[in-house]
């Protein structure tokens, strides 16, 4: 095997997290075992930033979480929880619970989805299904009220 | 050399990992002396969280245990991630502080685990600039933990022995010796764990590391959400035989299992050193 170590570094990760083709030598089923061990761990990471994107999803999240992220190198689990948010809000497959989340974090948050989120100053309000989501001074409210 | 015997001087018995979830938990064993918290769940410029500070006002040692700073990477450590390591050391008033033998990321991607070298010189070479860099920032010793690993590099030169054994030799580290790496990494290579321990410099152990794992896709997964096997235990037993540790402590990093249950593990690695239980 060639290169120096900071290219086959590089060539290693990105086999594991961005779905380049195994470099020569490596035992291809020891190195996918690896992969998707790399992918539970950043989903449950990811599921801790986002409880009612993965509790939504239920006995799908583990499966669209990896399909979605297999090919794609990790942004830091808040944003890796937001970018498949918003994909799966475009495509009509977002549970209402985990749309809710997502409509707090946008009525919190500034996030132009390719610089780190920032918090919003001023009062925001997003719609999530048929609720409202109101953030004034770092404080969410959900409109009309759950039932408790 | 002088390093050694400063980190070596105190034995300090078993220890746990400590994590927010289970701070209540930890903070209700009565002979803790040993603790370890993951460096980069901490901030210098804040205080201590509340049930960190009253482990340090007890006299308990925390040791911050670094896992993204990547000293196993071709490039050069990034300074800021050194910067706060030695801050938290200091902050904590710990004796030592360690890392891991591995690389976390490369060519902008982050891996999201510790990742295996290749047991070459080049790697020794970039590992030992490295240690080096964080060796000047800190004002005690650092110990290096040698990985778990699912596979191995294509073109080794070194054996895993030789080359924990270099990388300790040029840096003047310590060892952090993780026994459920061990058995890990022996189980998956149908390699003898008790003769690794034989061909390592055990005087050079800082402390010790114990976790649970479990078995999938045929090998065995160092999870630190499992049970701790017997078979890790019986390691523990063969290492004290060697050479006891100043310090054996369980790591668990989710699947909090009952109070009893963590207990019973910390009892399980007190008889398998010869500690004193802790709980």
């Amino acid at each position: 095997m060639s290169g120096s170590l900071a290219d086959r570094q590089a060539a290693l990760v990105a086999t594991l997290v961005a779905g380049a083709p195994l470099p020569p030598g490596f035992d291809d089923r020891l190195v996918g075992v690896a992969r998707s061990a790399l992918l539970r761990k950043r989903a449950r990471e990811v599921a801790r930033h986002w409880p009612l994107l993965a509790a939504g999803l239920g006995d799908r999240w583990l499966s669209v979480f990896a399909g979605w992220a297999a090919a794609r190198p990790t942004r830091g689990a808040l944003r890796d929880g937001w970018d498949l948010a918003r994909q799966l809000a475009a495509e009509g497959d977002l549970p209402a619970l985990a749309a809710e989340e997502l409509a707090a974090r946008e009525a919190g948050w500034r996030y132009d989805g390719t610089t780190a989120p920032r918090r919003r100053r001023l009062p925001a309000v997003r719609r999530a299904g048929g609720s409202w989501v109101l953030q004034v001074a770092g404080r969410i409210w959900t409109l009309p009220p759950h039932r408790r | 050399m002088r390093r050694m015997t400063e980190a070596t001087g105190t034995t300090y018995g078993v220890g746990i990992g400590w994590r927010p979830e289970i701070a209540g938990f930890v903070a209700a064993l009565p002979g803790l002396r040993f603790a370890e918290v993951i460096a980069e769940s901490l901030a210098p410029g804040n205080p201590l969280p509340p049930a960190l500070a009253a482990l340090r006002e007890r006299q308990v040692a925390v040791v911050p245990h670094g896992t993204r700073l990547s000293l196993g990477g071709a490039e050069p450590v990034d300074p800021a991630r050194v910067r706060h390591l030695a801050q938290v050391t200091e902050l904590l008033g710990a004796p030592l502080a360690s890392e891991h033998i591995a690389f976390v990321r490369a060519g902008g991607m982050e891996a999201g685990h510790l990742l295996p070298l290749p047991r070459t010189r080049e790697a020794v070479d970039a590992m030992v600039a490295n240690v080096n860099r964080v060796q000047a920032e800190l004002a005690v010793p650092l110990a290096l933990e040698p990985i778990a690993a699912i596979f191995d590099w294509p073109d080794d030169e070194l054996d895993e022995a030789q080359f924990i054994t270099e990388i300790l030799d040029r840096t003047g580290a310590l060892l952090l010796l993780d026994v459920a790496n061990v058995y890990a990494n022996a189980r998956n290579r149908g390699t003898d764990p008790v003769a690794l321990l034989d061909r390592l410099p055990l005087e050079r152990i800082g402390y010790v590391h114990v976790a649970g794992g479990a078995t999938r896709d045929g090998i065995y997964h160092d999870t630190h959400t499992d049970p701790v096997p017997d078979a890790v235990l019986d390691l523990v037993t063969e290492l004290c035989a060697r050479h006891r540790p100043p310090a054996v402590l369980l790591e668990r990093d989710g699947h909090y299992p009952p109070a009893a249950a963590l207990r019973g593990e910390l009892d399980a690695i007190a008889e398998a050193s010869g500690f004193p239980l802790i709980t």
